[in-house]
């Protein structure tokens, strides 16, 4: 092939490149808009006459609105990575990295089922915490009632402060005591009557209604029950007859007509009511609450319903009720009774047995038999 | 860190807004306000800060153009709307490469997001197909188009930058490469 015609095709390729490029140039003003009206209408006229050129306009524009999707996507990854730069992305991996404890992993996955069933929890735990909180307090009113009713049992007993001024005893040396009631449980000189009433005695007497004073000492005390037992070791002292009243088994019902005597002063004094309570103080199921008036002194006192049963022992009375007291209840004198051996208490012992002598006699014919059995304790 | 990220979240009228607007600060915003959760997602299911970075961008870029494009309906949280994505997204990638998917642990609701997903992965084969374009353009064709297309560049910058006497020459490398690009472009 001759040079010429090499030249010749060669710029043939060169000036169709150039067209094209011209061409390419021209599309892309025209697709921007960079044409004048003049340009842009010949344009379009070439673009109908040209089905080559209206294919490049075609492609051309897609591939324009390709790039131009593209650039965006670029530019927005762009401001993304940048605004990825800024977070401290490790730390918040390790923060957030699977945790070896699986109570974490859990917690992570279920954050808001475990978010609702932990304040259910708390709000159960709160309720329940409430309902114990309350009970504790009800329990610690009951506990601090019980010291309110030691309270009341040291202050309130009903024991009497004997004044003994020196010319009214022989005993030198001792300007006071303290006095309650006791009454026997056997004939050979076991009396029972309140341990708060000869706590902390040195020495106790007994005193019975025609006045005659024998000295006793403390066989036995239960403190749970207040509870105590002397015995008469004075050798004047000769056994009684039989015991009149026996112990009433049962639970003595709400409205029971039952009377007490005591030795609230030097005389024994009479005490008449009903049991107006199956338990004593806050519900002290070891004692009832009885409707009669009792004094300082009455401690100790024997509750008797009106054939001569044995309900009680007058133990105390609440502060702010008037005409009320608490007796210990009468099982728990049988109780004491147990503790002391069987045969020191003698054949005519307190019983729950027998019928009572009193039964069915007046009430002041049963005065008569029970005073020889009820004294008047001292304690110095 | 986490807390301060949280505290600063946009509201979903806020996010609609700031894109259709073009605000920078609510993209920062918005990526900010949603990274930990999937983070979170992607490194609990056998994926590492990279792949979360890439879900995630993937994510915001479906986002962004649907808001853009104007057919986005705000349905349900846009919080729910990106886990769902990236869930998506991720759940995908994890078939790939044939990695266990069994047991997803999921932090969030999830809806379906698959049709948007697809939508975004036939877009994205278009632009997979012009970077790879313009990765066999070669130098300094790839900077001149990348200069001129993508940053917005005018020629005299591109003149300068390059060193052409003027900007008729710059101008036609830029159709030279422009037509090599094209070709490169339309042959895949």
């Amino acid at each position: 092939m001759p040079a010429k015609v090499k030249e010749i095709i060669f710029s043939t390729l060169v000036i169709e490149m150039r067209n094209d490029l011209e061409l390419d140039a021209i599309i892309e003003d025209y697709l921007l808009g960079k044409l004048n009206p003049q340009e842009t209408e010949a344009f379009e006229q070439l673009r109908r006459n040209d089905a080559t050129v209206d294919h490049k306009v075609v492609s051309h524009k897609f591939f324009l609105e390709s790039m131009e999707a593209f650039a965006e996507q670029v530019r927005l990854r762009e401001q993304l990575n940048h605004i990825h730069a800024e977070i401290d992305v490790e730390s918040l991996a390790e923060e957030l990295r699977p945790h070896p404890s699986k109570v974490v992993q859990l917690w992570r996955k279920h954050k808001s089922a475990l978010a609702v069933a932990a304040s259910f929890l708390v709000l159960s735990l709160v309720s329940v915490y409430s309902i114990q909180h309350n009970t504790r307090q009800k329990e610690q009113f009951v506990l601090l009632s019980n010291q309110v009713n030691k309270a009341i049992k040291t202050q309130n007993s009903l024991i009497r402060k004997i004044n003994n001024a020196p010319a009214t005893t022989g005993k030198p040396a001792v300007q006071s005591s303290v006095g309650g009631t006791g009454f026997a449980i056997s004939t050979n000189g076991y009396i029972l009557t309140n341990l708060h009433v000869i706590n902390g005695a040195d020495s106790l007497y007994v005193q019975n209604s025609k006045g005659e004073s024998f000295k006793v000492k403390s066989v036995y005390t239960d403190p749970q029950n207040d509870i105590a037992i002397l015995k008469i070791s004075d050798k004047h002292f000769s056994s009684l007859s039989t015991i009149p009243y026996t112990i009433k088994k049962t639970i003595s019902n709400i409205g029971e007509n039952v009377y007490t005597l005591g030795y609230p002063k030097d005389d024994a004094v009479l005490g008449e009511g009903y049991v107006s309570s199956k338990n004593g103080f806050i519900g002290d199921t070891t004692q009832y609450q009885v409707a009669i008036s009792v004094n300082p002194g009455n401690s100790g006192g024997p509750v008797l319903d009106n054939n001569g049963n044995l309900v009680g022992i007058i133990s105390g009375k609440p502060d702010q009720t008037e005409g009320a007291a608490f007796a210990i209840k009468s099982k728990y004198i049988l109780e004491a009774m147990r503790a002391i051996p069987q045969d020191s208490l003698g054949a005519n012992k307190l019983t729950a047995n027998k019928r009572s002598l009193l039964s069915g006699l007046k009430r002041t014919k049963q005065i008569e038999k029970i005073q020889d059995y009820v004294f008047m304790i001292k304690a110095y | 860190m986490n807390n301060s990220l949280k505290s600063s979240v946009p509201t979903d009228r806020e996010v609609i807004l700031g894109i259709l607007n073009n605000s920078a600060d609510t993209l920062n915003k918005l990526y900010k306000g949603y990274y930990a959760m999937v983070l979170q997602f992607i490194l609990n299911n056998n994926g590492d800060e990279d792949d979360a970075k890439d879900v995630y961008q993937e994510a915001i870029i479906i986002l962004y153009n649907k808001v853009k494009e104007g057919n986005f309906e705000l349905s349900s949280k846009l919080k729910t709307y990106i886990y769902s994505v990236c869930r998506r997204i991720w759940l995908k990638k994890l078939n790939l490469n044939s990695k266990k998917a069994g047991n997803i642990t999921d932090y969030e609701d999830v809806f379906a997001v698959e049709e948007d997903v697809e939508q975004h992965e036939e877009k994205d084969l278009q632009f997979v197909k012009m970077q790879s374009a313009l990765e066999h353009l070669g130098e300094p064709c790839k900077t001149i188009i990348q200069d001129f297309y993508i940053h917005n560049l005018s020629m005299q910058d591109i003149c300068e930058k390059f060193g052409y006497t003027n900007t008729d020459n710059a101008k036609t490398q830029k159709y030279k490469c422009l037509q090599r690009l094209k070709k490169l472009f339309f042959q895949h």
